[in-house]
């Protein structure tokens, strides 16, 4: 039986003309791992929501259709009291924590579902243990990194004993490897404990080995929804681009002059360890060079310390032309209340805003509030804001954070395009990317415990 | 020593500081206080020290202005619409120390309960009202947050050559600043509901027992309070 079943389901938000989701009909069986895909603002987030009963309580607007999770109408139903018949794990951890300390985090949904107060310490033993997180148990929320923050709120959501997980965009803010054991640990739940597990994701080459079905969203209608192999030829046919790995289209050139290097760099945050020691480093104009390492390995330190946004506490570092830099999460940091008014904001010329807006593809969003849009969409307004500034040197710290495969091609053909305009330095934990467009690749080792940055 | 219990005796300190006559005891107090707000990490503690600082100086340099009291005069200033004849009196100026000694005791009552206190247990061992303690404790949150989200936007506009550069433009700051915590709430409130809250019937992990320090501190207060009405 079902744990869950969406029937004929449209939603409009309040306020928006174009439905998010139109006439979607899906079930989701015990056990089984389902992808759900689609470009930024395809629905994708909005099913998740009416899964989890969010909309349209939470969220208002016009709901027609049915969904029933564990035979209980969302219509019908509070969120709150479809707790622990489904759980959610939110695209930004940091969004979603309550407490500062990690117990009382995982303690906060048992406590609200009214589980018996003696056996609250256990499970929240159980539900860390289950995540490869025990020893975080008397740790504050504030001293973890990004994978173990994520961890424990999947520990939050899995305390709750679901029958339905929903996970929203997992893997956007970890490494390589933490990426891997979350997917094999929501493989591993769906096995052991029959929990189904929708997970909602961009990056589809590594989610898809996990998935035993495919759902694909486009303008929020259901395109696909077929088992692994056959999602697998629906994409070689339909959208080849998505799985393909980024290729390089040109051959790698020959660096101009020097705009930055770094000699003998060392950097500490306040009193606390070193972050950055001895590190030397140096960018060409005409070069993309790519800054990998695991979370935590001091990638947007030094990123920060080349841009001249962090001073080093000692060794040298010089500079030549104009910089720009990409911060992580830098959708959360538009400041202006259109999009075409946040590009132009620091463009050199009107010229440069609009061709920047052009090769993002935001071309009809100028009118729109940049909160208002996906986080990918977000993502790709900040990007523009930055590529405007037409900089001899560009710094770019995750920027296919949540951006769906059709656009990070496009980023990827651009940056190559426009490789001998300046010295870009990349940091990301997507090694397509990497491989498509990077002419070196500098690898750093772990030296602190958490993203201090 | 339990939170609630220490939360009891730094409000216990804050009452007293504010009732007291005498401006030594004020500054006994505030200066406990500071020793307290101290035990935090250096960068934590900066923007609540920075806040108190400010605000106990502001008053020290506002009140002789716009209270008319004692006959010793130190300075004469001009005639102001409005305010009148400036001027401050020697009793003026101690009664503005007073005013900014109580101010700055309280001040520091707040930091230390944000610095040094564990919200997670205070919350945990509310027996009423636990809404109004989440509120509180997610409040509490809040200034931390917000220093982050400064931080995030400077860096991101000095990230595309832009300078956030004095008042103006720290004040331009305060729009997307507002929205930004707007957003968050929001986000925080939906995976709250997601998470059941609200829900009726909620229970709550055991807490450890009270012991005897706990209860000592508690009677501490109560005591301090008294004292602080009657003979400080």
């Amino acid at each position: 039986m079902a744990v869950a079943t969406v029937e004929d389901l449209s939603f409009s938000y309040t306020g928006d003309s174009a439905p998010a989701l139109r006439g979607v009909s899906l079930a989701f069986e015990p056990g089984e791992v389902v992808l759900l895909s689609g470009r930024s603002g395809s629905g994708k987030t909005t099913l998740i929501r009416a899964l989890a009963g969010l909309v349209p309580h939470f969220h208002g607007g016009r709901f027609s259709g049915r969904v029933e999770v564990g035979g209980l109408d969302t219509r019908k139903t509070r969120p709150a009291e479809l707790a622990g018949t489904v759980a959610t794990l939110f695209q930004d951890p940091e969004d979603q924590v309550v407490f500062g300390g990690v117990t009382a985090e995982v303690a906060f949904g048992i406590e609200n579902a009214g589980a018996p107060p003696d056996e609250i310490p256990g499970r929240v033993r159980a539900a860390l243990a289950s995540v490869g997180v025990g020893h975080l148990a008397q740790r504050e929320i504030g001293e973890l990194s990004c994978g173990e923050l994520q961890r424990v709120c999947l520990a939050s959501t899995l305390a709750l004993e679901p029958s339905l997980l929903l996970v929203d965009e997992p893997t956007s803010e970890l490494d390589r490897d933490g990426a891997a054991l979350l997917l094999r640990l929501l493989r591993r739940l769906a096995q052991e404990r029959g929990v189904a597990v929708v997970v909602s994701e961009q990056r589809l080459a590594r989610t898809i080995q996990v998935a035993d079905r495919v759902i694909v969203l486009d303008e929020g209608s259901v395109r696909l929804d077929a088992s692994r192999a056959e999602a697998l030829r629906w994409y070689e046919t339909e959208r080849p681009a998505c799985l393909t790995p980024l290729r390089r289209s040109d051959a790698q050139r020959t660096p101009g002059e020097t705009l930055c290097r770094l000699e003998a760099v060392d950097f500490r945050y306040g009193d606390g360890p070193l972050v950055l020691e001895d590190t030397s480093l140096e960018l060409r104009r005409g070069e993309i060079v790519a800054l990998t390492g695991s979370n935590g390995s001091g990638k947007t330190t030094l990123a920060k310390v080349a841009c001249g946004l962090l001073d080093p506490a000692a060794g040298t570092v010089e500079r030549s032309g104009r910089v720009a830099y990409l911060s992580q999460d830098t959708g959360r940091f538009l400041v202006r209340e259109r999009v075409d008014e946040e590009v132009s904001l620091t463009a050199r010329s009107n010229g440069a805003a609009l061709s920047a807006l052009r090769a993002l593809g935001l071309v009809g969003l100028e009118g729109r509030h940049p909160r208002d849009l996906s986080s990918g969409q977000r993502e790709r307004v900040a990007l523009a804001a930055v590529l405007a500034t037409e900089p001899d040197m560009l710094v770019l710290d995750e920027p296919t954070r949540g951006v769906d495969p059709e656009a990070r091609r496009r980023l990827a053909a651009l940056l190559r395009m426009e490789t001998q305009r300046r010295a870009t330095l990349l940091i990301t934990h997507d090694d397509d990317l990497v491989t498509a467009v990077a002419d070196r690749v500098i690898e750093l080792g772990e030296k602190v415990d958490r993203v201090a940055a | 020593m339990r939170p609630a219990a220490a939360l009891a005796l730094l409000a216990a300190l804050a009452a007293t500081a504010l009732l007291a006559d005498h401006w030594a005891a004020t500054a006994v107090i505030a200066t406990l206080l500071l020793g307290v707000c101290l035990r935090a990490p250096a960068a934590r503690r900066r923007p609540y020290l920075v806040g108190c600082a400010v605000t106990a100086v502001g008053v020290l340099l506002v009140t002789p202005l716009v209270v008319v009291e004692g006959s010793h005069p130190l300075w004469t200033g001009p005639v102001v619409p409005v305010l009148g004849q400036l001027d401050v009196t020697r009793e003026e100026l101690g009664s503005a120390a007073v005013q900014a000694l109580r101010l700055a005791a309280v001040t520091l009552a707040f930091a230390a309960y944000a610095l040094v206190l564990d919200h997670d247990s205070l919350l945990r061992s509310a027996r009423f009202a636990r809404r109004s303690a989440l509120v509180v404790a997610l409040a509490t949150r809040l200034v931390p947050t917000l220093e982050r989200d400064v931080h995030g936007l400077v860096t991101a506009l000095r990230g595309r050559g832009l300078e956030v550069e004095g008042l103006r433009g720290r004040a331009r700051l305060m729009s997307p600043l507002v929205a930004g915590s707007l957003e968050r709430a929001l986000n925080l409130a939906e995976a709250m509901e997601a998470r059941g809250y609200g829900r009726p019937g909620a229970t709550r992990a055991p807490a450890p027992a009270w012991r005897v320090a706990d209860r000592f501190a508690v009677a501490g207060a109560a005591l301090l309070v008294v004292v602080g009405v009657l003979w400080l």
